[in-house]
């Protein structure tokens, strides 16, 4: 481990909370200049909100954080970059119709005369920058004509045009091609030759080991460990980031032979194509897939959010006509969608009017909504669910990820939705909470509903589903039964031929 | 503890702002009693009920259009093309009670026209009503021909000068409306749907809810209210304008952003916007009382909507 005195970022003792949720419970982290230091933790360890605090988005309420041994306060945006400190986020945070040298030098703009803006220096020095990152591309394109691959480089020019020493990294290889990934590994070689340091975020282990020397791993917004790589096994690495509770879980079949749901050549586009697939009774059904092979928009599709070009989803033998959530509803389908705050919560609403919104008809008499009934059936459902605080007449807005997403799914109980489809159940949900929703999905199949998960996360496409489909550009893959479903399995399956 | 009384359902978060706004409300006339004796007495809060009471007509409406998520310029005009066609259908022999309903048609259709431009022709509220704006105008000047239609029914009239119990016609109509309005909006999924499409468009649909169909109620409810809006108004006055209804949208967003909607939508009260208008009334009445020129008149209008919405924004925490 690093000495903190040569360390180029060190920091200690990291508090934040969001109201009555702590989300960082006293984190470190030391890394070395010229060092590609990995963070690690699983969805809700506190990854994302100690970046947040790193570039001065989130202030923290407590904690020190020293920059080549200086003490610095970083309460805003500013005072990162003063520090040093740039981030290159997963969604690349660019103006699309501002040229690649408009964008290196956004908010920092040369000028000449004091009003106008130096054109030529400005792109002279950007195609400085990117001399040893990417010399192919252009500075005067506009950073709508470049892929994700190159605008991601135009972001670490920027960072390196701020004279930054740490470049934190969250996900830059989501949607980056195995070739791409390459040349993001030579980025980084030079980034690390000139001394600057990098903090990395994957969740994918083999990039992790091949870039970091040493990482840091958090749990539940706790500092676990710090290990050196890549001289420590996987298989220590993991388990400090999973602990011990999820490795024990096992999972319960209550599949039947029932069809329940039959999707028949459903198609979108070049995003789904053809896609057929068969859901039982009791059946949790899996699809995984890479980013961007069309599982969210499959999804999409049979819940009726999106409109298909061709195809039909079918239901207990009848084929469901309207291709819109309302008619979806109405054959017994409910969508929990991955972005809760854009498609699933009115965040203003109480947990009672959120439940409430597909049933309204059911709640009501003579025109009027029975709130009686209605808070009485929230406050049975989401006792069943163990809503954290119990209190349904609350804003859902002022609830953790964790319990909005059990009113969601309280939401279609008491539409008496049998056929739940869930996008990402537990994306942004602490880990306690993840296990909460995984017996509630548990439970529904035991119920006799079918249910349909999309996930990013192999441990949780493995630990939740009966089947699983593996997508991969849009079509259905392969179908693997119980005996067949490992990592390197829906990995051979997702990823595309060469 | 604030939190504490919140999360009783009495005083829900709504509630609770509606009493800030009464507490406006109440400032303000203790502000004018103490100036002029002759502010706080029956007669006067009778006179400032009946001069609130067309704006408060329209602001209903608006605050409905607003918690769905979207705003009505164009309902001025949409008041004086339902007052000329109403009043020509009175003078053209047309019995009161159908040419009334005429009028409200019309309001309605107009309202119809601006949600359906909204909704299937996916335009923006702002610019849909802004073109009705013109639009409405516009067919009620090339209508009349750009002159008044006089010779409107006594018993037409009666309802809007007669009184009930010591009380104008006017304010008893307007109170019903709202009396209606506010079960709507606190009671039936239509006012349930209202705020989830004005909260959160996106979930809304993906839960269920017909966004469409509201967007339209919203609209069609919004005309149809500054149609009878513009029957009272056409029955103190005696004459249909094809001009009438000049600016009343900005008074009606005004009382309902007083009141406590929220211009992005998804909240609003109905009692709330009802004391926004009866406080912009009582204050031109007070000042009226008082021999304060128009243009201060005026002025102080501006800065009471802006010293609320900076109260709200101090008082509303986040």
């Amino acid at each position: 481990m690093t000495s903190v005195s040569a360390a180029r970022l060190h920091l200690t003792d990291v508090t934040k909370s969001y109201g009555p949720i702590q989300v960082l419970h006293g984190v470190s982290l030391t890394v070395a200049p010229g060092e590609v230091h990995g963070l690690l933790g699983e969805n809700g360890a506190g990854k994302s909100t100690l970046l947040n605090v790193l570039c001065g988005v989130v202030p923290p309420d407590g904690g020190q954080i020293t920059v080549d041994g200086t003490a610095v306060t970083i309460a805003r945006p500013k005072d990162a970059a003063k520090a040093g400190i740039a981030m290159i986020h997963q969604e690349l945070q660019q103006v699309p119709e501002l040229t690649v040298a408009q964008n290196i030098f956004l908010g920092a703009s040369l000028r000449r005369g004091a009003i106008f803006v130096d054109r030529q220096t400005q792109e002279a020095e950007s195609r400085r920058l990117l001399a040893t990152l990417d010399p192919s591309i252009d500075v005067t394109a506009p950073i709508r004509d470049l892929r994700v691959a190159q605008r991601q480089i135009v972001e670490i020019a920027k960072a390196l045009r701020s004279n930054a020493r740490v470049i934190a990294m969250d996900e830059p290889t989501s949607s980056l091609t195995p070739k791409e990934f390459e040349r993001l590994v030579k980025v980084i070689q030079v980034l690390t030759a000139q001394g600057v340091s990098i903090i990395y975020v994957s969740h994918k282990m083999d990039e992790v080991y091949r870039l970091c020397q040493a990482a840091t791993i958090l749990r539940d917004g706790r500092f676990v460990t710090h290990v050196a790589l890549p001289q420590t096994p996987l298989s220590t690495v993991i388990e400090h980031m999973v602990g011990r509770e999820l490795a024990h879980a096992h999972h319960r079949s209550f599949a039947t032979d029932t069809v329940m749901m039959q999707v028949n050549a459903l198609s979108r586009g070049t995003a789904v194509r053809n896609a057929d697939l068969t859901l039982h009774q009791g059946e949790v059904l899996g699809i995984a897939g890479l980013v961007g092979s069309g599982r969210t928009e499959l999804l999409r599709l049979i819940a009726g959010v999106d409109r298909a070009d061709s195809g039909t989803v079918t239901v207990d033998g009848v084929t469901i006509s309207g291709a819109n959530p309302r008619a979806r509803i109405r054959a017994g389908l409910g969508l929990v969608p991955e972005e809760r705050k854009r498609d699933g919560i009115i965040r203003h609403r109480p947990i009672t009017a959120n439940i409430g919104l597909p049933a309204m008809s059911q709640f009501s008499r003579v025109g009027l909504i029975r709130k009686r009934a209605l808070h009485a059936r929230s406050q049975q459902l989401m006792r069943e669910v163990n809503l954290r605080p119990f209190d349904v007449t609350r804003a859902i807005g002022s609830f953790s990820g964790g319990n909005q997403q059990k009113a969601i799914i309280g939401r279609w109980l008491a539409a008496g939705t049998r056929i739940f489809l869930f996008d990402e159940p537990t994306r942004g949900i602490d880990v306690g909470a993840k296990a909460e929703i995984y017996d509630l999905i548990e439970t529904l199949a035991a119920q006799g509903c079918g249910v349909l998960v999309v996930s990013s996360e192999m441990p949780e496409v493995i630990r939740v589903s009966d089947r699983v489909l593996v997508m991969r550009e849009g079509r259905v893959a392969a179908s693997l039964n119980a005996g067949d479903i490992t990592e390197a399995a829906i990995a051979r399956h997702a990823i595309p031929a060469a | 503890m604030t939190k504490a009384l919140t999360n009783i359902p009495l005083f829900s978060r709504v509630r609770f702002r509606d009493a800030g706004t009464l507490v406006g409300l109440i400032l303000i006339a203790i502000v004018f009693s103490a100036l002029t004796p002759s502010f706080f007495t029956v007669q006067n809060i009778i006179n400032i009920l009946q001069q609130s009471s067309i704006s408060a007509c329209i602001a209903i409406g608006m605050t409905l259009v607003i918690i769905s998520g979207g705003i009505d310029l164009s309902v001025g005009p949409v008041a004086a093309l339902s007052a000329t066609l109403g009043a020509a259908m009175m003078v053209a022999g047309v019995p009161v009670p159908l040419a009334v309903l005429g009028a409200i048609a019309t309001g309605v259709a107009c309202g119809f026209v601006n949600g359906a431009l909204i909704t299937w022709g996916g335009l923006q509220p702002f610019i849909v009503t802004l073109g009705g704006l013109s639009l409405y105008r516009a067919l009620a000047l090339i209508y009349t021909g750009g002159t008044p239609i006089f010779g409107l029914p006594t018993e037409f009239r009666a309802l809007s000068n007669g009184t009930v119990l010591g009380l104008p016609g006017p304010v008893i109509v307007v109170a019903l409306l709202a009396l209606i309005a506010w079960i709507v909006l606190t009671k039936t999924p239509l006012g349930e749907y209202l705020m989830a499409v004005g909260g959160n468009p996106e979930a809304a649909r993906v839960a269920g809810v017909p966004v469409t169909l509201t967007k339209l109620s919203a609209y069609m409810i919004s005309g149809g209210l500054a149609a009878i809006a513009s029957l009272i108004l056409i029955g103190r006055l005696g004459a249909a304008e094809p001009t009438m209804g000049n600016l009343w949208e900005l008074d009606a967003i005004a009382a309902s952003a007083i009141g406590g909607a929220s211009l992005m939508g998804g909240r609003g009260s109905i009692v709330g916007t009802l004391i926004g208008c009866v406080i912009l009334g009582a204050l031109r009445n007070g000042l009226t009382l008082l021999n304060v020129q128009a243009f201060y008149q005026l002025l102080a209008t501006g800065i009471i909507i802006i010293v609320a919405m900076l109260i709200d924004r101090a008082t509303s925490g986040k």
